[in-house]
């Protein structure tokens, strides 16, 4: 988290500096299947984040080293593109996207079937267009959808989305500028047909009761987001029917 | 949270949807069952068939089976087997000893090289996925004419329709032959119009195939084809 | 990875061209269905998306604040670059900047670059001390064919897009960036023994060499690259080259009414 308590994020009768209520998230629209060359593909917006994602696969997985006899393995790669931030990024992997397409590749291989598909790779391809704060929840619930519109199995999705505290109160998805002054940012992915948690991160500062709030509001949005994820996917097949 | 009834009108499912069902039922294709319950795994729609709840998918790749008509690109040769290309997951391996013509050793590449377009049978899958193919058998054989197109797994029934009908009459109308193999891949051999006019057949059901009224459609489409004539 | 090609593509595709026709049923001359939507990226500076048949490339622009360079105290920079990442399709692998993606950035870049559509000592700030550098970023998240027409078509109209974000830097006021031309790629690719303009992923799977060719406002060449294996005859170019005219004529009517500075 970047600076603290300097910055006003909240307006006097409790709203937020966009208007948002403090258990409210940004908008989420969500559209299956926009990559024409991909196995399954969807594209997020969440907020002003954009984030598309394309999935391949399953394909046999090479080099050999990679291969497990027993299951498939998710090859996932969370990209920034060099124009998504306010500054640009160069090209190329960096510490961070190394480390969040690790935990995301951990965190869909907990809910697809990977057992179905030795010695295979499938690989999910996130591309971040737009950055607001939130591209990696934005980038987890694209890769869910475009993983279920490749028809690739699972036993449920995940909804990513997080929580977090500014000027010492909990507050629903934080936007650029709270992610920026705020104190703390607990971003998770949801299986949101049981409530489990298939990811999770968190930095700053947090109590117990806070954390719980926190977990509160995400149960909350994912339901809201799971909704907007399985409309997408069925979009596609209802219309004209 | 929903119910499966059978006969009633199909519904669409997706990844995680709990499956209420009051009798004791066996878990299909696409369904899961964890912590007492009925999980569909797949985007597809909802069967309840005898005691079998299943999701018939509509997305999703090609696995082989044993026995599956394919159309495969020869990818790798060695001295005494080919690599065929077949959209799954894996290359399936092409014995000498299950080519059509007697090979010696180290003249595979005399018979067929990479790039060459084969109409082949899924011999066996094993337990590792590995797929070996034969080429002894009636129709199978090296393709030296005509084109080949893609379509999804899960729309080559429609495409087909009941009995080949569908292929049939394509195949009349547009004085073309079709061999559709299961793994998504069609070949179709004629005249360029002909070609040309099965090929906007399946563009069509790329398109359609999921709608509700596409066989209707489709049907209504294929009557107006017409080949060179 | 190296694609395989269905020797029954090669052989379709050369009888296909003995008859003049193509596979989706264009003629030799006919492009596919384009669409341009700019200013459509939050964070970018200016931005456009192209959909060109199956094809889809993104284009953003981003500004940076730098010393000039010793020799030309008083200009800024332009930079174009293109990334070819996986999501593009199956041919494409993870890892450093491939020879194909740096040849796309590379020949989109030149034919901005030499229009002169860009006055680059606009981008002085104090001369001698800082510029302006322009970066356009080129994103193929679709390759259908034909990748280099849709990237260029996207660079250009995402800096007409642009609004030079000055307050930023505390260099001024945001100010819309000056572009003056409208350079336009038009490319073509031998299929089945003869050219064809914007070839799709069959085509260019099946086909031989490509030729690139970059005019501006008035019909000027700017920028040319022949790519991949194969040889042409100058009275080939001159063919393509007079069709490349009009279509430029059409993309470029495209480009300047979606709008911009």
């Amino acid at each position: 988290m970047g600076g603290y308590g300097d910055v006003k994020l909240l307006n006097d009768d409790g709203t937020r500096l966009d208007g948002r209520k403090v258990d409210e998230m940004r908008s989420v629209e969500i559209k299956a299947g926009i990559l024409p060359n991909a196995d399954g593909s969807a594209w997020v917006k969440h907020g002003l984040n954009v984030a598309i994602c394309a999935v391949y696969g399953p394909v046999e997985a090479h080099p050999r080293k990679i291969q497990r006899q027993d299951r498939a393995v998710i090859d996932v790669r969370y990209n920034m593109a060099p124009f998504s931030t306010s500054d640009r990024i160069r090209p190329g992997y960096n510490r961070r996207s190394r480390e969040i397409s690790k935990v995301t590749a951990e965190a869909l291989e907990s809910v697809v079937l990977v057992e179905r598909f030795p010695r295979s790779k499938i690989s999910v391809e996130i591309e971040i267009l737009a950055a607001e704060a939130g591209t990696r929840c934005a980038g987890i619930t694209a890769a869910s959808v475009a993983l279920a519109d490749a028809g690739i199995p699972m036993r449920d999705l995940i909804v990513g989305v997080a929580s977090g505290k500014i000027e010492d109160t909990v507050v629903l998805d934080l936007d650029k500028a709270e992610d920026n002054y705020g104190q703390a940012d607990l971003p998770v992915g949801i299986l949101p047909t049981t409530g489990d948690l298939a990811f999770l991160q968190m930095d700053g500062d947090l109590s117990p009761d806070e954390f719980n709030l926190c977990m509160e509001y995400n149960q909350k949005a994912a339901k809201e987001i799971h909704e907007v994820m399985i409309k997408a996917l069925k979009e596609k097949y209802e219309e004209g029917a | 949270m929903s119910g499966a009834k059978s006969g009633a009108e199909p519904r669409l499912v997706t990844p995680g949807e709990v499956i209420e069902t009051s009798l004791e039922m066996r878990s299909g294709v696409g369904i899961t069952y964890e912590n007492n319950q009925y999980i569909s795994t797949r985007i597809g729609w909802l069967r309840e068939h005898n005691d079998t709840l299943s999701v018939d998918p509509i997305q999703g790749s090609y696995m082989p089976r044993s026995g599956d008509l394919v159309i495969g690109f020869i990818e790798a040769v060695r001295n005494n087997l080919w690599f065929a290309e077949i959209n799954g997951a894996f290359n399936g391996l092409l014995p000498m000893s299950l080519a059509p013509w007697k090979v010696e050793f180290g003249a595979a590449r005399q018979h067929m090289d990479i790039g060459d377009v084969i109409i082949a049978r899924v011999q066996e899958v094993d337990e590792s996925h590995s797929v070996v193919l034969t080429m002894k058998g009636v129709g199978l054989r090296k393709l030296k004419n005509g084109c080949v197109e893609s379509l999804g797994v899960q729309l080559l029934d429609k495409f087909r329709g009941e009995n080949n009908e569908n292929i049939r009459n394509m195949a009349s109308k547009s004085d073309t032959r079709i061999v559709v193999g299961e793994n998504g891949r069609i070949w179709i051999d004629g005249e360029p119009e002909g070609i040309q006019s099965v090929r906007e057949l399946i563009q069509f059901t790329k398109h359609c195939g999921h709608h509700k009224d596409f066989m209707a459609k489709f049907q209504e489409k294929i009557n107006k084809t017409r080949g060179e004539h | 990875m190296v694609e395989l090609v269905p020797q029954l593509l090669r052989q379709e595709l050369a009888d296909l061209a003995a008859m003049g026709k193509r596979r989706d049923g264009r003629s030799q001359w006919e492009s596919r269905h384009i669409e341009l939507e700019v200013d459509c990226l939050y964070n970018a500076d200016g931005s456009a998306k192209v959909t060109w048949g199956d094809t889809i490339v993104y284009a953003g622009v981003k500004f940076e604040i730098r010393q000039p360079w010793p020799d030309r105290p008083s200009e800024g920079s332009l930079m174009c670059g293109a990334e070819l990442r996986p999501i593009a399709g199956k041919k494409y692998e993870p890892g450093p900047p491939s020879p194909e993606s740096i040849e796309l950035g590379r020949v989109v870049d030149r034919g901005i670059r030499e229009s002169g559509c860009i006055d680059l000592g606009s981008l002085c700030v104090i001369p001698g001390e800082s510029v302006y550098g322009v970066m356009v970023d080129i994103h193929v998240v679709s390759d259908s064919g034909n990748i280099f027409d849709a990237s260029a078509l996207a660079a250009i109209a995402a800096l007409r897009t642009t609004i030079v974000p000055a307050s930023k830097f505390d260099t001024g006021e945001d100010h819309p960036l000056k572009i003056t031309k409208t350079p336009i790629m038009c490319s073509f690719t031998r299929v089945g023994g003869r050219f064809v303009m914007d070839a799709n992923a069959d085509e260019e799977l099946g086909g031989d060499e490509r030729i690139h060719i970059t005019l501006g406002d008035d019909g000027h060449l700017h920028s040319l690259q022949k790519g991949l294996k194969g040889v042409f005859s100058p009275a080939e170019f001159a063919e393509i080259l007079e069709v490349s005219q009009n279509q430029c004529d059409v993309l470029r009517k495209m480009v300047e009414s979606a709008g911009g500075n």
